[in-house]
């Protein structure tokens, strides 16, 4: 086991720039998990700790060496990749030996190490097949396996999820979370999925455009996101936003945009023009108005009933706002909806830079 | 209805062609078997007389004509797989400065045909004193295959997933052992495929053999039957004997390997 860490990486394609100056630390242990959309430069940063991809710029250190040149195999580092890339002319057994035997393990120890891993998971019946033989979440395992048995420095996996089908991604999430904490090795997770970052990484680092965006635990990261693109990325449905100027009227802050004003109590210093996000727990309908700034009112542009939970899109004065509603709504498309807001649920960014203006320290409480 | 109308008229096109492949083929191996002392048209049947094929191996030397011919087209295949598997790795799968130019330096040799570069060849291999040596024979057209191979087996490793090199490489192994172990076994019907055809090209290579070897020992199959052909031009069931002599190893090679050569066909068509 070993920490990672990335200092001022660069990756340039030509005259793209894939990863920008990114600077990270992986803790020994820890599970990090790096999101962002497509071309984010998330897998490129992965590539690279691998080896598979040279670093254009600054240093990658695993423990206390630094990698850059050192080549894949002398790495003590093992990936699962998004295909699983298992080698079709092996059986599993192989496929999982592959690696000790290149090297020189013991053979007694390499057949010690392989049922090992074939017990935690459960791929004992299937030593002998080939990999045509699996479906997609027995191939799934025995990349993890392949993985698992080299008792490597660091696990680096790369979207390992997103050939699964919904119920069996949700199942391998616990089983990968489960291994990880078991056998306690470094791992850096690469996804898209920001559900999928928010429910396994001790800690997630969000990147865009080959830059770091925030990196935090999950709770941070959804509480106190650092500027829109994370505040947008991370949550779903995502946050909303709409732009509003500010003025201070009897101790609370008053949001004004168009022929909308909602006075926040308990705002914190804002400049006269900010952009405020919402996410849809901090907007619900309005009962009696304990507790919540408004009322507001809006129309009804669509419904998501999740059976235990609703969420309404409401637009108002051109904004666009999820408002969500305990168990089923009675809202259609086209209603009128009154809402208010959560004050403590707010979230406020400058207007130009996109920064968060204000950490927020408190949680939204629950009603 | 009109699918079965379809259906007749595919089989009757494809009878046709069909029939027209095989007919001097078949004609050939009916003439070979004709009795040598009766005229007879071509392609006719008047029993089976194998005389012909002991008479044409005894007069038409072609015993060792045959072991010329496995000589270099065996050296060439051998020589020119490895070359091309290892020419077409590089090129499939790693990136380096001048890859593309190189490629098609390689591609070059694809296109210039033997015609156009026999005379220069000539006198260079004479300088060299390897004229009138099998040498002069494999050289050059392992030279051509390596062309041909490469671009073959660069476009199999580009259609390997890329992340099983990798993954290999991950796991412990060099690149020399990725390609060996891991990628390779994969392209078994890309490489038997690459390796019938060249064999074919090599062992009916007819000018090179035609201007680089005098001596008789060292003359291949397809020199040694025109030669033949030469000294026998009435006798038309020896002629015939001769030529089914000289192509049957290929005819041979390829029943055997013909289920491995389909699917490498194939496999270039078609993401398998």
């Amino acid at each position: 086991m070993a920490s990672v860490s990335y200092r001022e990486v660069t990756k340039r394609f030509g005259e793209v720039t894939a990863v920008d100056g990114l600077t990270l630390d992986v803790r020994d242990g820890e599970f990090m998990v790096l999101v962002g959309p497509s071309g984010s430069g998330k897998t490129t940063a992965l590539r690279m700790l691998a080896g598979l991809e040279s670093v254009s710029g600054g240093e990658i250190r695993v423990g206390d060496r630094v990698v850059n040149e050192v080549a894949p195999r002398e790495r003590d580092i093992a990936m699962v990749f998004q295909d699983y890339a298992l080698y079709p002319q092996m059986t599993v057994y192989d496929n999982l030996a592959f690696g000790l035997r290149r090297r020189k393990v013991a053979k007694a120890d390499i057949e010690r190490r392989v049922r090992q891993a074939a017990d935690s998971l459960e791929l004992g019946p299937l030593l002998s097949r080939r990999p045509g033989q699996l479906s997609g979440g027995q191939a799934q395992r025995v990349a993890l396996g392949r993985a698992l048995v080299r008792d490597p420095q660091v696990f680096l996996m790369d979207e390992p999820l997103s050939n699964l089908d919904a119920k069996l991604r949700a199942q391998t999430r616990g089983e990968i979370k489960r291994l990880q904490h078991e056998v306690g090795t470094t791992t850096v997770y690469v996804t898209h999925d920001q559900v999928e970052a928010m429910t396994m990484g001790d800690r997630i680092a969000v990147m865009n455009h080959g830059l770091l965006e925030q990196c935090g635990d999950p709770e941070t990261l959804y509480e106190r996101p650092a500027n829109l693109f994370v505040a947008g990325f991370i949550g779903s449905p995502a946050m909303s936003f709409f732009e509003a100027s500010t003025a201070r009227v009897d101790g609370a802050v008053r949001l004004a945009r168009g022929g909308l004003a909602v006075d926040v109590p308990d705002a914190p210093a804002l400049p006269d023009d900010v952009t405020v996000g919402v996410r849809p727990e901090a907007a619900r309908p309005w009962v009696d108005g304990a507790g919540l700034a408004g009322p507001l009112e809006g129309s009804v542009d669509y419904v998501e009933a999740l059976g235990r939970e609703t969420f309404v899109g409401v637009s108002i004065e051109g904004a666009q706002l999820v408002v969500h509603h305990e168990g089923r709504a009675a809202a259609q498309p086209g209603d009128r909806l009154r809402f208010g807001l959560v004050p403590a649920g707010l979230r406020y960014f400058d207007r130009a830079t996109g920064l968060a203006l204000e950490p927020q320290p408190s949680t939204i409480p629950s009603i | 209805m009109i699918a079965r109308r379809e259906q007749a008229l595919t089989y009757t096109i494809l009878g046709v062609f069909s029939l027209l492949a095989l007919a001097p083929i078949v004609g050939i191996v009916l003439t070979a078997l004709q009795s040598p002392d009766s005229v007879r048209a071509f392609g006719a049947l008047d029993g089976v007389h194998l005389g012909n094929f002991s008479k044409a191996w005894d007069q038409g030397n072609f015993g060792s004509y045959l072991k010329s011919s496995a000589v270099v087209a065996a050296a060439v295949v051998a020589i020119s797989s490895v070359l091309s598997i290892l020419a077409g790795y590089a090129f499939g799968t790693m990136r380096f400065r001048g890859a593309q130019v190189l490629f098609y330096v390689f591609l070059l040799g694809l296109m210039v045909p033997t015609e156009a570069m026999i005379v220069p060849l000539y006198y260079d291999f004479r300088d060299l004193g390897l004229t009138d040596t099998y040498w002069a024979l494999i050289l050059p057209q392992a030279g051509t295959s390596i062309a041909f191979g490469t671009f073959w087996m660069r476009a199999f490793f580009r259609s390997v997933p890329r992340s099983l090199g990798e993954a290999a490489r991950l796991d412990g192994a060099t690149s020399w052992a990725a390609l060996w172990r891991v990628v390779l076994p994969l392209g078994r019907p890309a490489v038997v495929t690459m390796m019938v055809l060249v064999f074919m090209w090599t062992w009916n290579e007819f000018l090179l053999a035609l201007v680089m070897v005098s001596d008789e020992g060292l003359r291949t199959a397809p020199l040694g039957l025109a030669f033949f052909q030469g000294r026998n031009t009435s006798d038309f069931s020896l002629l015939a004997a001769g030529s089914v002599i000289v192509a049957l190893p290929v005819v041979v090679l390829y029943v055997f390997l013909q289920r491995h050569f389909i699917r490498g066909m194939l496999s270039g068509a078609v993401k398998g």
